[in-house]
């Protein structure tokens, strides 16, 4: 092994400007991937794509041998294992009794206060086709993209809680970062204490629960769940428990990455909440003290909002005013329901008419049965 | 020049992009406890004290940049800590070239400690956040002991392939 076998071939100062050059191109996309480079997820999504089967077809035996390790490390205490699943087993039964009890109440009760109920969402079941666990990223790679409905910032759950989030989703991939990697931020809640904060991957087996309020008493062994802030994961899944070391609250989680092999990704995304409309006062005309403006000369389209099972859509007068036809009337506006038969019935949600077919705004105020029954 | 000249002066850059490929495969041993090695930077620290002509600094941006769309890493991330590493051995070629026996292991060592703690201060800097530091000393010590056996295997390359292929050096 001994070196300096063979002449060196370059005089060292030639190098030193391409070197240079080299360098601060990768600075420069040091600072592009700091700002999403685009360009540079979608190579890595297309790679994943293309290089998906092949890990696939890698990791089968991979996984078949870990499946069969484990199993031959079960086979010995299978007895003690088979009397504890029975206990555990029974003791479930009385709790999915009570659970559906506890459900149907909650069901009665949302409907008598008229509650929104929760948001539903999709899931896509994955399996995971690779994992990488650099010093400084933890990911996995999963085998459903946005062929199967998969965006980045969805969560991703195995049997047992959150394991992390979407981050790239090619065609046919999606590449996950785990809860403990250092890109994670997470808002998540204490449950009994009912804190919230935000739980910070660092690469370690247990990431850190951060920015939570001065003065809060903890105690460890509390458990933590997702809090839903954001609007792209659901409130409540299962995150981990709490442990305290020195000064800091860490989680240890309930996912494990690396046991991992079928996941759930969940399409949720909880509804905008919508921007409350400017009174007149608001408008800065009004506040300077100036003439409040004139009312809009033309509205072309009819706008409609969707509520469940209805449609409400409202027809501005402006269109009155545009058509030389039809005569001025009162601003009034026109609120024409539609009722629909089935919440999954007619989707569109924005309804145009041709301007000559707009009935006079006199005409429009009873609605007519077939606008209504439809 | 010819096709097996040219061949021959691809060899060390496509030995980098095959170590990329090999540590970014899913596969474990330990389970995902040990990160992978970084095979991908063996023939940078090889060709680059041997035959600097064989291994520009293109090859080395090249080989950084698939170290980085493979493993997940940011774009520039490992990209800029082999450029640096590289500039390193290119500086000390002439102390790292004469280093024999154990002596070698030592210089590679060395060199996948100053890459390695390269990536450490922009992990520092990018995320603004100290990563822990022991997993990438694993990585470096996992590193160090795959050089091991692929020492024979890169002089073999460079003795049987590329050194007669490239005869005119």
């Amino acid at each position: 092994m001994a070196n300096g076998t063979w002449r060196i071939a370059r005089g060292r100062s030639s190098a030193q400007l391409p070197t240079a050059l080299a360098g601060a191109l990768a600075v420069l996309l040091l600072v592009a991937g700091r700002a999403h480079f685009v360009p540079f997820e979608r190579a890595r999504a297309a790679i994943t794509d293309h290089t998906g089967p092949v890990l696939q077809a890698i990791n089968a035996p991979v996984f078949a041998v870990t499946r069969w390790t484990s199993g031959m490390r079960h086979f010995f205490d299978i007895y003690s294992e088979n009397l504890q699943l029975r206990e555990d087993n029974a003791r479930l039964l009385q709790w999915q009794s009570a659970a559906q009890t506890f459900q149907e109440q909650v069901r009665r009760y949302q409907v008598l206060l008229k509650a929104v109920p929760d948001p539903s969402y999709a899931t896509a079941t994955a399996k995971v086709i690779a994992r990488s666990s650099q010093p400084f990223l933890e990911t996995i790679v999963l085998n459903a993209g946005q062929q199967n409905g998969v965006k980045p910032g969805q969560a991703v759950i195995d049997a047992r809680g959150l394991l992390g989030r979407i981050y790239i989703a090619g065609k046919r991939t999606a590449w996950v970062i785990l809860l403990n990697d250092l890109n994670s931020r997470i808002p998540v809640a204490v449950r009994a204490a009912r804190v919230e904060g935000i739980l910070a991957g660092t690469n370690a087996a247990e990431p850190n629960l951060e920015a939570l309020p001065q003065n809060v008493k903890l105690k460890a062994g509390q458990e933590v769940v997702t809090s839903g802030d954001g609007g792209l994961m659901p409130p409540g899944l299962p995150v981990g428990l709490l442990e305290q070391e020195g000064g800091a609250w860490k989680v240890a989680l309930f996912a494990d990455p690396s046991g991992a092999d079928e996941v759930r990704v969940l399409g949720f995304r909880s509804p905008l909440e919508p921007m409350p409309k400017p009174t007149e006062r608001d408008l800065p005309a009004n506040v300077a003290g100036l003439p409040p403006p004139q009312p809009e000369p033309e509205q072309t389209a009819t706008t409609a909002t969707q509520i469940p099972n209805q449609t409400v859509a409202t027809a501005s007068a402006g269109t009155a005013q545009a058509n030389p036809a039809v005569p001025r009337a009162t601003p009034k506006p026109t609120v024409v329901v539609h009722h629909l038969k089935r919440a999954t019935e007619s989707p569109a949600t924005i309804e145009t008419r041709p301007r000559a077919e707009e009935p006079p705004p006199e005409q429009a105020n009873p609605p007519d049965d077939d606008q209504t029954n439809q | 020049m010819s096709l097996s000249s040219l061949f021959a002066a691809i060899i060390p850059a496509l030995c980098g992009l095959l170590g990329v490929a090999l540590s970014a495969m899913p596969v474990s041993l330990t389970g995902g406890a040990v990160p992978p090695p970084l095979l991908g930077f063996m023939p940078i620290y090889f060709w680059c004290l041997f035959r600097p002509d064989l291994m520009p600094v293109a090859a080395v941006f090249i080989i950084g940049l698939s170290q980085d769309l493979l493993s997940g890493a940011p774009p520039g991330f490992w990209t800029a800590s082999f450029i640096a590493t590289y500039a390193f051995v290119d500086r000390q070629r002439d102390s790292l070239a004469g280093l024999a026996g154990v002596g070698t292991i030592l210089g590679f060592a060395l060199a996948a400690l100053i890459c390695g703690m390269t990536a450490y201060v922009i992990a520092w800097v990018y995320y603004w956040h100290l990563p822990p530091l022991m997993p990438l000393l694993i990585q470096v010590a996992v590193t160090m002991v795959c050089y091991v056996p692929a020492l024979p295997l890169l002089n073999a390359l460079q003795r049987r392939i590329v050194g007669p292929w490239r005869s005119e050096y």
